[in-house]
């Protein structure tokens, strides 16, 4: 089966992204199916995580933009987070077809994409039309280019440092591996656990701010400054 | 010849790159701590802040990472 996918162009992050995203359909899908008033077991937990999660993002957000977009953040923070830990299991790109999805740069790339298109269809939606380009325009006018590379390097600075982290991580636990085989690597595990919490959280936070930015509405806009 | 330049380019890459990356850190995070310590009561607040501060500090070493690797590719 693993050959068939391979034949059709499919790689290994690919494979394992595909698993992780069916587990956590299935997950969703256990605990959303007989909702309860008073919650129990796997609803339960669910539930505490995603309220936690939406406490976070409202604080940043704010309440309006939270309300709206807080299942696309949201999503991206679990999704980012469960394939970062994924490579902490055991035989994490030594069994065939199983590679974490973050150590692949195209992972990161496809998210920020995702991120860089919803920011332009927020924007456009929010502000009811192309005005929403016009915030390039201020407070003055020749700032644009600048804005446009402002605008263009965020997809690029999401993806680089998602994977920097996440792969550039995995090569100093394989670099401690070969040095000592016993004790640093497990240390250096540790601090994996932490870093792959704090990159799916920086991920969304900042997907978070930039959707925040992009929902805010006309009437907020500072006044504009000419010349 | 040209390998280990190249290689040595690489490494000076990232190495450099981490130098300023750390210390804006350390003053970024030690600040952040100091506020905290005054004021326990934003401290959900500022740790927030503090690691989105954190991240665009790091963004640059990455692009240091990222030279690296490219420069590790051609060798």
């Amino acid at each position: 089966m693993l050959n068939a996918l391979y034949s059709i162009g499919m790689t290994d992050p690919m494979i394992t992204s595909a698993v992780i995203t069916i587990v956590l359909c299935v997950i969703a899908i256990a605990a959303g199916r007989r909702l309860e008033m008073i919650p129990t077991g796997l609803q339960n937990v669910v539930e505490l995580a995603v309220g936690k999660l939406h406490s976070f993002f409202t604080d940043i957000m704010g309440e309006y933009a939270c309300r709206k977009y807080f299942p696309i953040v949201g999503t991206l923070f679990i999704y980012i987070l469960v394939c970062n830990y994924s490579g902490l299991l055991p035989l994490a790109g030594e069994l065939k077809g199983f590679k974490p999805p973050t150590s692949d740069v195209n992972f990161p790339l496809a998210l920020a994409l995702v991120v860089f298109v919803a920011l332009q269809v927020i924007g456009i939606r929010e502000s009811h039309g192309l005005r929403y380009y016009k915030h390039f325009f201020k407070p003055v006018a020749f700032i644009f280019p600048l804005m446009i590379i402002e605008e263009l390097v965020r997809p690029v600075s999401l993806t680089f440092r998602l994977y920097g982290n996440i792969s550039g991580e995995e090569a100093v636990v394989a670099a401690f591996n070969d040095i000592f085989p016993v004790g640093l690597a497990v240390i250096m595990q540790f601090l994996s656990v932490l870093m792959g919490l704090i990159q799916a959280l920086v991920f969304s936070l900042l997907a978070a701010i930039y959707i925040a930015e992009a929902a805010e509405h006309e009437e907020e806009h500072l006044p504009v400054h000419e010349g | 010849m040209t390998t280990g330049l190249v290689a040595l380019a690489a490494a000076l890459a990232i190495g450099i790159a981490s130098i300023g990356a750390g210390i804006g850190q350390g003053i970024a995070a030690g600040k952040a701590l100091e506020g905290m310590a005054k004021q326990p009561e934003v401290a959900g607040n500022l740790r927030t802040n503090m690691i989105l501060a954190l991240a665009f500090m790091e963004s640059l070493t990455i692009y240091g990472l990222v030279v690296a690797f490219i420069l590790v590719a051609k060798m």
